[in-house]
C-alpha cells in the first residue's frame, strides 16, 4: 500500500494575501493529492482583534476548501511553522513574503531566512504580495530611462550654465528641483534619487565657483543642495501616494456603491430570469459590455435574457469541465475565453448556479481591476441564484412535509376507518360459517351488518379515490347547461334510493335559469352536503334552497343540528378534519371533495350558523357563458 | 325448464365468486370466463341469453368484445363499470350495450337489471302496448299518457321523448340515444334542449319533479324511465 502523501502546510496571517495563499495550496493539494494543512501562528506580537477576526474569517475559508485547521502558539512565526513542519512531516510550506516596515529588516532577518536557518525539511515556497493598486512598486530602473534622465539633467546643467554666476544656488536650484520632479514623475523615485545626487555633483563642480574645483567652502552649498532636492523627491512621493491613495478610495467607492446596488437590485428578484435580466442590465451600465446568463438544460444552454452572446457556444457537459479547471487552478472565477467572448463559472457556496458570459464591447480586454469587480459582480449573481434555488428547495421541502403529514393522516384514518368495517364483515361472516343453526332474526341481523359495512367501506374508498381524481387534475369539470332541478332531484333520487324518504324541503324558484355545471359533480356536492346536514340532525328537518343573482346561482342545505363553532368554520372544509365529538362514520374527506369540486367549477363554498340554530353550507356558481338558445316551446 | 343462460366476462375471482351463486340462486344458468378470448369463444359455443361484460378486462379491452359479440348476437349485454371507467361505459353504451352497473353494486340491483334486461329481449318482437307503474299509465298503440287516472295533454316532442324511454323500459339510454331518437341525426350536441324537454316531462308526469321516481336520471350517462314501484 502506498504511503499517504506528505502534508502541504499553509500559513496564515490576517492579510488579504492570505486568499491566494489558500487558493495555491489548495492547487497544489489537488495536484499532489495530499491533504493540506492551514496554520495560524499566534506569537506574542500578535493581537489586534480585528486581525484575529480577519484570521478567523481565512481559517473558516480553508476548511471549507477542505483543508485541516491548526493553531500554534510560538515565540516567532519562523519556529512555529518549523516545528509544526517537522511533527506535521509537510513536503511544502506555503508562505507569504511579509511586507516589512523597514528596508534592512528584510536582509537576512524574514521568516523565510529564519526557517532556511533552522534547517527545513519542506520545501518552501514564499509568494509575493501582489496586492492591491496602493502598493506603489517601484519600477526597476531601465536603460532606457537612464538616457531619458540624463539627458533631461544635461538639458538642466545647460540651461544653469546660462545662469549668471553670482548668487547663483537661488537660480539654479529651482532649474534642477524641476528636472529631477520630472525624472521622478516620469521614471520613479529611485532613478530621480540617483538624478538628485547627479544633480548636486554637476552643481558642485560645474556651476559653483570657482568652477572645477571641490573646495570646503562648498560643502555646505553642497549638502543644502542635495537636502533640497530629495526633501522635495519625499515630498512629491508622498503626495503620489496620497493621489493614489485616493484614486483606489474612490474607486472603491464605486465598486462598493455598484455592488451595493446590484446586490438591492438581485435580492428583489423572485424568479431566475428577473435574476439574470437585472444582472445582465447592471453589468451593461457598469463595465459598458454585454452580458447574459447561461444555464444548463440537458445539452443545450439556456440563455437569459436571450439569445446567447455566441452560438456556437461549447455544450454544458464540454464547457463546464473547462470552467471547473479554473476551480482546480485556485480560482473558481478565472474567466475563461472563447473566441469574442469571456465566460466566468457563477460559484456559489457549494456548487455552480451557472455560467455569465461577457461579450466585451469596443475594447477587447478589461482592464484588471474591472475584472476584479466583475468576479465580485458574479460571486453576487450567484449568491442570488443560490438564495432562489434554496428557496425553490425550502418550498418544495414544505411541499413535501405537507404532503408526508397527509400521508401519516391518510394511513391514520385509514387504519381505523377500513379496519372497524373489515372487522365487522369478517367477524359477521364467521359467525355464520360457524356450524350449527343460527336463528333467523341474528342471521338478519348478521347480514344487514355485513351489507352496511360493506356500504360503508365502497363509501370511503369512492370518496378518497374522487378526492384523489379531483386534486390531481384527473376529473376534468365538463360544465353543460341544465336546469337545476334535475341535478336536485339526480342527488335526493340517489339518497333516497340508499335510505329511503329524506325529511328535506326544497325551496327552488319557477324559471330558474339553466345553469352551466358538471351534472355528476354537483350532484356529488349536494349529497355529501345533505349526508352531512342528515348525520349532524338526524330525524329532523332539512331544507335544500337554491337562488340566483346576476353572474352567479346559490344553492343552500341548512340543517337544525348544533351548528359549527366559529373557530372550525373554514377547517371543515380540510382533509380528514372532523367536529370534535362528531362521532361514528365518516373520514373528513366529505366537504373537501365538495370544496374542491366547487373550486372547480370557479365558485366557493362556505359555511355558517343559522340564527335559530343549525349550520347552513352554500356554494355560489358563476353563471359564466351565454347560455344556449332555448329550443321553441309551443 | 328453460332457464336463462347467463356469461359472465369479468377477470375479478372476488366478484365471480359473488356473482355466481347469487345468479344460480336466483336459477339463471351460469358461465364464466375470466379473459375476454374465453368469454368469446364461450359465447360463439353456447350462445347465452345475457352476456355480464367488465370493461377492464387483461387481454383485450371489454369494448372490443361488446363490438365482436354485436356483430353476430343481438342478445342484452350489461356492463360492469368500475369508478373510474364513466367514458367507456357510455361509449359501451352507444357502442350497443343494453345497460351498466357501476361497481359496487347489489345483488337486488343486479337481478333487477338483468330481469329487465330479458324482459326487454322478448319487447323486441312484440312491443308491449300499455306500460303502468305507481300513477303512470303510458298507451304507445293510442299514444295516450295519464297519471292517477287524469289524461295529460304532451307536445309532439315530449310524447317522442317518453316514447324513445318507454321502448327501453326500464333500461338506461344515453343522452346521444335519446337526442338522435327525438331530434334525429345531428341533434346529437343539444344536450340542453333534452335536458329541458326531461324538465317539461318531469313537470307533467312527476308528484315532486325535484324528486322524480320514474324519470331517473343518470349522470353523464342519460335517463332511465322507471315504472317498478320503488323499493323500501
Amino acid at each position: 500500500m502506498e504511503a499517504p502523501a506528505r502534508p502541504i502546510l499553509v500559513a496564515l496571517g490576517s492579510e488579504a494575501r492570505s486568499l491566494r495563499l489558500l487558493q495555491a495550496a489548495l492547487r497544489l493539494a489537488r495536484e499532489r493529492s495530499a491533504p493540506w494543512i492551514a496554520v495560524h501562528v499566534e506569537t506574542s506580537g500578535t493581537g489586534l482583534p480585528e486581525d484575529r477576526e480577519q484570521v478567523e474569517v481565512w481559517l473558516q475559508e480553508a476548511q471549507r476548501l477542505g483543508a485541516e485547521l491548526r493553531i500554534v502558539q510560538a515565540p516567532t512565526l519562523a519556529q512555529g511553522l518549523s516545528e509544526l513542519t517537522r511533527s506535521t512531516r509537510a513536503q511544502v510550506l506555503l508562505l507569504g513574503r511579509s511586507r516589512d516596515r523597514w528596508p534592512w529588516a528584510r536582509v537576512g532577518h524574514s521568516t523565510a531566512d529564519e526557517l532556511q536557518r533552522r534547517g527545513l525539511d519542506a520545501h518552501l515556497e514564499v509568494m509575493d504580495d501582489r496586492a492591491g493598486v496602493t502598493s506603489s512598486e517601484e519600477p526597476p530602473i531601465r536603460l532606457g530611462a537612464m538616457v531619458g534622465a540624463l539627458s533631461v539633467l544635461t538639458a538642466a546643467s545647460g540651461l544653469a550654465w546660462l545662469v549668471p554666476r553670482e548668487g547663483s544656488l537661488a537660480l539654479v536650484l529651482p532649474v534642477f528641483l524641476a528636472a529631477v520632479t520630472f525624472i521622478a514623475h516620469r521614471w520613479g523615485q529611485r532613478l530621480a534619487v540617483l538624478a538628485s545626487v547627479l544633480s548636486s555633483l554637476i552643481y558642485n563642480f560645474l556651476l559653483e565657483t570657482p568652477r572645477f574645483t571641490r573646495t570646503a567652502a562648498h560643502w555646505p552649498n553642497l549638502l543644502f543642495f542635495l537636502a533640497t532636492l530629495l526633501a522635495t523627491q519625499a515630498v512629491v512621493g508622498l503626495l503620489q501616494r496620497l493621489r493614489n491613495q485616493a484614486r483606489e478610495v474612490h474607486r472603491r467607492e464605486v465598486h462598493t456603491a455598484s455592488l451595493y446596488l446590484l446586490g438591492r437590485a438581485l435580492a428583489r428578484g423572485r424568479t431566475l430570469e428577473e435574476v439574470a435580466t437585472t444582472a445582465a442590465e447592471h453589468i451593461q451600465r457598469v463595465f459598458k459590455v454585454r452580458a447574459c446568463l447561461l444555464f444548463p438544460q440537458g445539452e443545450a444552454w439556456r440563455a437569459v435574457p436571450p439569445p446567447s452572446l455566441d452560438p456556437g457556444l461549447p455544450t454544458p457537459g464540454e464547457l463546464l469541465p473547462l470552467l471547473d479547471v479554473g476551480e482546480r487552478q485556485g480560482d473558481p472565477l478565472e474567466p475563461l475565453t472563447l473566441g469574442s467572448t469571456y465566460c466566468l463559472s457563477l460559484m456559489g457556496t457549494d456548487r455552480s448556479e451557472g455560467v455569465l458570459q461577457i461579450l466585451p464591447g469596443a475594447t477587447p480586454g478589461l482592464p484588471p481591476e474591472t475584472w476584479e469587480l466583475l468576479k465580485a459582480f458574479a460571486v453576487q449573481i450567484a449568491l442570488a441564484l443560490e438564495r432562489l434555488r434554496w428557496l425553490e428547495e425550502a418550498r418544495r421541502a414544505q411541499v413535501e412535509s405537507e404532503t408526508e403529514r397527509m400521508r401519516s393522516t391518510l394511513l391514520g384514518a385509514i387504519g381505523h376507518d377500513l379496519r372497524t368495517p373489515l372487522a365487522a364483515i369478517h367477524g359477521a361472516a364467521g359467525s355464520l360459517l360457524l356450524p350449527g343453526h343460527v336463528p333467523e332474526t341474528a342471521r338478519r341481523d348478521l347480514l344487514t351488518m355485513i351489507q352496511d359495512e360493506s356500504e360503508r367501506l365502497a363509501h370511503l374508498l369512492g370518496n378518497l379515490l374522487d378526492l384523489t381524481r379531483l386534486e390531481s387534475g384527473a376529473i376534468a369539470v365538463q360544465k353543460e347547461w341544465q336546469p337545476l332541478e334535475e341535478v336536485i332531484g339526480a342527488a335526493l333520487g340517489r339518497l333516497e334510493r340508499r335510505q329511503g324518504s329524506l325529511p328535506i324541503r326544497v325551496d327552488l324558484p319557477e324559471s330558474f335559469p339553466l345553469v352551466p355545471l358538471d351534472a355528476a359533480l354537483i350532484e356529488q356536492v349536494l349529497v355529501n352536503l345533505i349526508a352531512n346536514a342528515q348525520q349532524h340532525a338526524p330525524g329532523q328537518e332539512m331544507e335544500l334552497r337554491a337562488w340566483s343573482e346576476p353572474g352567479w346561482i346559490h344553492l343552500e342545505v341548512a340543517d337544525q343540528g348544533p351548528g359549527i363553532p366559529a373557530e372550525f368554520q373554514e377547517r371543515v372544509f380540510g382533509k380528514f378534519f372532523r367536529l370534535p365529538g362528531s362521532g361514528e362514520g365518516g373520514v373528513g374527506l366529505g366537504l373537501a371533495i365538495c370544496r374542491a369540486i366547487v373550486a372547480a367549477h370557479g365558485g366557493r363554498i362556505q359555511v355558517r350558523n343559522r340564527p335559530g340554530g343549525g349550520s347552513s353550507f352554500s356554494f355560489a356558481l358563476p353563471l359564466d357563458g351565454t347560455p344556449p338558445p332555448l329550443p321553441e316551446v309551443p | 325448464m328453460n332457464q336463462p343462460l347467463i356469461l359472465i366476462i369479468e377477470d375479478e375471482e372476488s366478484l365471480r365468486r359473488f356473482l355466481v351463486p347469487t345468479l344460480i340462486s336466483q336459477h339463471y344458468q351460469v358461465l364464466c370466463a375470466a379473459t375476454a378470448t374465453e368469454g368469446l369463444a364461450l359465447a360463439r359455443s353456447h350462445n347465452p341469453d345475457l352476456v355480464l361484460l367488465d370493461l377492464g378486462l387483461p387481454d383485450r379491452d371489454g369494448m372490443t368484445v361488446l363490438k365482436e359479440l354485436r356483430t353476430w348476437s343481438r342478445k342484452p349485454v350489461l356492463i360492469l363499470s368500475a369508478r373510474n371507467q364513466e367514458r367507456d361505459k357510455v361509449r359501451a353504451l352507444d357502442q350497443g350495450a343494453d345497460d351498466y352497473l357501476a361497481k359496487p353494486f347489489g345483488a337486488g340491483e343486479l337481478l333487477a337489471r338483468i330481469r329487465v334486461a330479458l324482459r326487454h329481449t322478448h319487447l323486441l318482437d312484440v312491443p308491449e302496448p300499455v306500460l303502468e307503474g305507481g300513477a303512470l299509465r303510458i298507451d304507445l298503440a293510442g299514444r295516450e299518457v295519464s297519471r292517477e287516472g287524469r289524461a295529460i295533454k304532451l307536445t309532439a316532442l315530449e310524447y317522442r321523448l317518453l316514447e324513445a324511454l318507454a321502448r327501453r323500459n326500464g333500461k338506461v339510454a344515453t343522452h346521444r340515444q335519446l337526442l338522435a331518437d327525438v331530434w334525429g341525426p345531428g341533434g346529437e350536441g343539444n344536450t340542453h334542449y333534452l335536458r329541458i324537454y326531461m324538465a317539461m316531462l318531469r313537470k307533467k308526469l312527476e308528484a315532486d319533479p325535484t324528486r322524480p321516481r320514474h324519470f331517473i336520471t343518470e349522470p353523464n350517462v342519460g335517463y332511465r324511465l322507471n315504472l317498478e314501484a320503488p323499493r323500501d
